[in-house]
Formats: structure tokens, C-alpha cells, sequence
């Protein structure tokens, strides 16, 4: 008999809170995203196991991308954290989460070959992406620069508000989460065709950080808090 | 426990770190200097948009079970057999003609408890600019495709369309000991591949 723990449920991906599959003048959304509907199928334990130990293939980076060095110079913009906790559906941490994140610098400029065409300058004392692994309560927190915005090429006066980039490895292959985390308040959040791709407004917010007041936050840099909720929960369904 | 609404999925964007495709990241056969068991196959493909046009930068990650079809994961009851020196896991992007390869085990044959065998898989996503959620199917190995049982088949009635799903050996890639196996994807098209809905 089996002594294994029963495996979390997993529903099929809500439309109403994810993002939509094409978006006005990204024509890659067009392109790329298949016709056909995509197929149901009973999931095996291939689909409810997934890799661990993970930082045992990748590298596991410092958390302080505003500078290539610790005595280096600061990176040019706003100094902040990202903190926050990966959990289940359940509220529950997921301990040992990889994190990878990248994003532009403090001036819109991606440190990426297919970034050529910005005009932004490039920052050498940014490093600009990171990877670290969530602790025993799913807590993880690194400091970098506020990124900029950014236009968006031939798209009709499209900006990219300012956003971080996130890859979250969880317990299975089933949660894997590939995502994109937005500032509070930003003027440009409700013209981003990205984030207003998501139908239910609940869920765009729940995209957007939240600003920790500076009187609970640190001296030398402004935080924010963002939880990713990766798929997976143990409660009974609704009937 | 609260309940709480899974974070919404967005594209990568154009601007995924090449170097987070880290070296060696699709090379599955060893952890380090390690060997995991078990026969070693080359797998590659080319990634495909509208119009057959090649997808460079796409981000392609597999998960697999291990020469005995064993997962090295607290839910597979005989994980604790499965070889530590494998850890199932690879990543590659795609270059400008579209091209992904991977070096990894063929996967292991398995029977589940309900008596039902799963074929040897590879399961494979993509993440790439334009895709605004993550794509995943997976690719079967079988010596006869059309007598083939496997219960990812189920939901495709179409036979031209269960076909896709299966790798097709490719005796000209094949790279020293390793036996190549060709998986190409079309993301939109008339040959396109079956994507799965979780």
C-alpha cells in the first residue's frame, strides 16, 4: 500500500483571473497562441510531481541586484525590497519555492541583445535578474531599483507601466507560475493591455504590490509586498 | 485555511536572462559529475509559429520520470527508489531557426495503481514572448504510434492529431551513444500540436 500524502487538486485555469491570450498590438500574442482548443485530460503523477532540488542545477544568486559588488556603487534610480511569501491556494507556504526574477532598469532598458532598439542607457551597476529560494515559510526578499517604464515598439503609444518579471517553481509541474508583478498606483497600470487582460478587477490588483508604509519599512529603501498564490488547494469543492 | 485565487499568469516577454538558461541545463544525463542510469537520448526539435516561421528565444523546460519511470518526489510511493543522480528537469531556449535540444534518459515505462501504464513521456512547456500563459503537452515514445494506449490520448479524437504527440527517432541526429529523437512544435497552424488545458 501506498504511505505517500495524498496530492493537492488542481482546477483548470480560471479565464476570469488570468491574463487574455491576445492583446492588441502585441502581434506575437496572434501568432503564437494555437487555434485549436486546448484538450482536457486526467492528471497522472507525472503532472503532480515536479523537480526538487533545483539549486542543484541553477545557480542561487545574492538578493541585492543594485550592485555588481558589495562595496560597488549603487545602481542609478530608487532604491526598494520585494518581499513576500509563495503559497498554495490554501494559504499555505511552500518552503524551498525557486524564485527567478528579471526586469528593466531604473531608465526602461532591459540588459537583454533584443533590447537594442531603447534608447534607455544601460546601467553597469545593475545586475537586473536574480534567482533565490524561498525559505521554510515561503518567505523571500531581495533589493533592487524601481525598474522604468518603457514604449512599447510600433504599438500605438503603448508604455509598459513599470513591472518585474517572476518564475516561480513550486511543488509539481502543475504549479508552475511564469508572472509579472505591478507598482501601486501607477498611471500607466490601467492602460497596460497586459495587466487589463484580466477580466475579473480583483484578480489586476491582485497583481499590483502593495506599498508597506515608510514607518514600517527600512531607512534606505522603499518596500513592497507581493504573495504569489500558486495552484494547488486541499479543500473540498463547492457542490 | 484561507482561500486564495492562484496568481495570474503573464507572457515573459522578449527579454527572458539567456543566462538563465544556465550551462548544462539541457544536459539531464548527470548532476554534476554524476551519471544518472539508464540510456542516454538526444532530443530536439524546432519550435514553429503561423506560417512555419522559426520562434527564436523560446523557453522550452521538461520534467520526466527516470529510467524506471520513477519520480524522485515525496508523492511517488516508490520515489524513494528513483535515482538520486537524476533530477527529471531541463531547460533550453530556441535558437534563431527555432531549434531546442536536449541530452537526457529515455524515460521508463510505468504502471500506476489503477493498472493503467503510462507510455515512456517527456513532459514539455513553453514559456515565451506572446504566449501570455504557459503551453504544456508532452511526448510519447512508442515503437507504433497507432497501437499505441496512453491515457493523455483519450481527449484527442483525431488520429492525425494523437500522431503529433509522438516522438519520431531520427537516426541522422544521432549523437555518440545517444539515439536521437525528433519533437518538433507548432504553435498555431494546421499541424498544430495538442496543448492541454491544465
Amino acid at each position: 500500500m501506498s504511505t505517500s500524502p495524498q496530492p493537492p487538486a488542481y482546477d483548470i485555469y480560471d479565464d476570469r483571473t488570468e491574463s487574455g491570450w491576445r492583446i492588441d498590438g502585441y502581434p506575437r500574442t496572434f501568432t503564437r497562441t494555437p487555434d485549436s482548443p486546448r484538450v482536457a485530460r486526467a492528471l497522472t503523477l507525472t503532472e503532480l510531481t515536479g523537480p526538487f532540488g533545483l539549486h542543484r542545477r541553477l545557480r542561487v544568486d545574492t538578493a541585492d541586484l543594485s550592485r555588481v559588488r558589495p562595496d560597488g556603487q549603487r545602481a542609478q534610480g530608487q532604491l526598494i525590497v520585494v518581499r513576500g511569501r509563495v503559497c498554495d491556494e490554501d494559504g499555505a507556504p511552500i518552503a524551498g519555492a525557486l524564485v527567478e526574477m528579471w526586469q528593466a532598469n531604473a531608465s526602461g532598458r532591459y540588459a537583454h541583445e533584443y533590447d537594442e532598439k531603447s534608447l534607455a542607457p544601460l546601467d553597469p551597476n545593475f545586475i537586473a535578474s536574480g534567482r533565490f529560494v524561498a525559505d521554510a515559510e515561503g518567505r523571500f526578499s531581495f533589493t533592487t531599483v524601481k525598474p522604468g517604464a518603457y514604449p512599447v515598439p510600433d504599438s500605438g503609444h503603448w508604455w509598459r507601466p513599470p513591472h518585474i518579471h517572476f518564475s516561480v517553481f513550486g511543488p509539481s509541474w502543475m504549479a508552475r507560475l511564469v508572472t509579472q508583478m505591478f507598482f501601486p498606483s501607477d498611471p500607466l497600470n490601467p492602460a497596460d493591455r497586459i495587466l487589463a487582460s484580466i477580466p475579473d478587477p480583483a484578480a489586476r490588483d491582485r497583481a499590483v504590490a502593495r506599498s508597506v508604509p515608510t514607518t514600517e519599512g527600512r531607512d534606505d529603501a522603499l518596500v513592497f509586498e507581493h504573495d504569489f498564490v500558486l495552484r494547488g488547494h486541499r479543500r473540498t469543492p463547492e457542490l | 485555511m484561507s482561500t486564495r485565487v492562484p496568481t495570474a499568469n503573464f507572457t515573459i516577454g522578449p527579454f527572458f536572462p539567456t543566462h538563465f538558461v544556465d550551462t548544462g541545463c539541457n544536459d539531464l544525463t548527470r548532476v554534476g559529475e554524476r551519471a544518472a542510469r539508464g540510456p542516454h537520448v538526444l532530443l530536439a526539435g524546432r519550435v514553429l509559429e503561423q506560417a512555419g516561421a522559426a520562434t527564436a528565444n523560446t523557453i522550452v523546460e521538461i520534467w520526466q520520470p527516470d529510467a524506471n519511470g520513477l519520480f524522485a518526489h515525496p508523492l511517488d510511493p516508490r520515489g524513494k527508489d528513483a535515482d538520486p543522480n537524476f533530477l527529471g528537469w531541463g531547460r533550453a531556449a530556441t535558437d534563431r531557426d527555432g531549434w531546442y535540444r536536449f541530452r537526457t534518459i529515455m524515460p521508463g515505462r510505468r504502471v500506476y495503481n489503477d493498472g493503467r501504464a503510462r507510455l515512456p513521456h517527456i513532459n514539455l512547456m513553453l514559456i515565451a514572448s506572446g504566449l501570455m500563459r504557459r503551453l504544456t503537452t508532452t511526448i510519447l515514445f512508442a515503437d507504433d504510434p497507432n497501437a499505441a494506449d496512453d491515457p493523455v490520448l483519450d481527449g484527442i479524437a483525431d488520429a492525425t492529431a494523437r500522431r503529433r504527440l509522438f516522438a519520431r527517432r531520427e537516426p541522422a541526429l544521432d549523437d555518440g551513444d545517444a539515439k536521437a529523437y525528433r519533437f518538433d512544435v507548432i504553435l498555431r497552424g494546421a499541424d498544430e500540436t495538442p496543448f492541454f488545458a491544465d
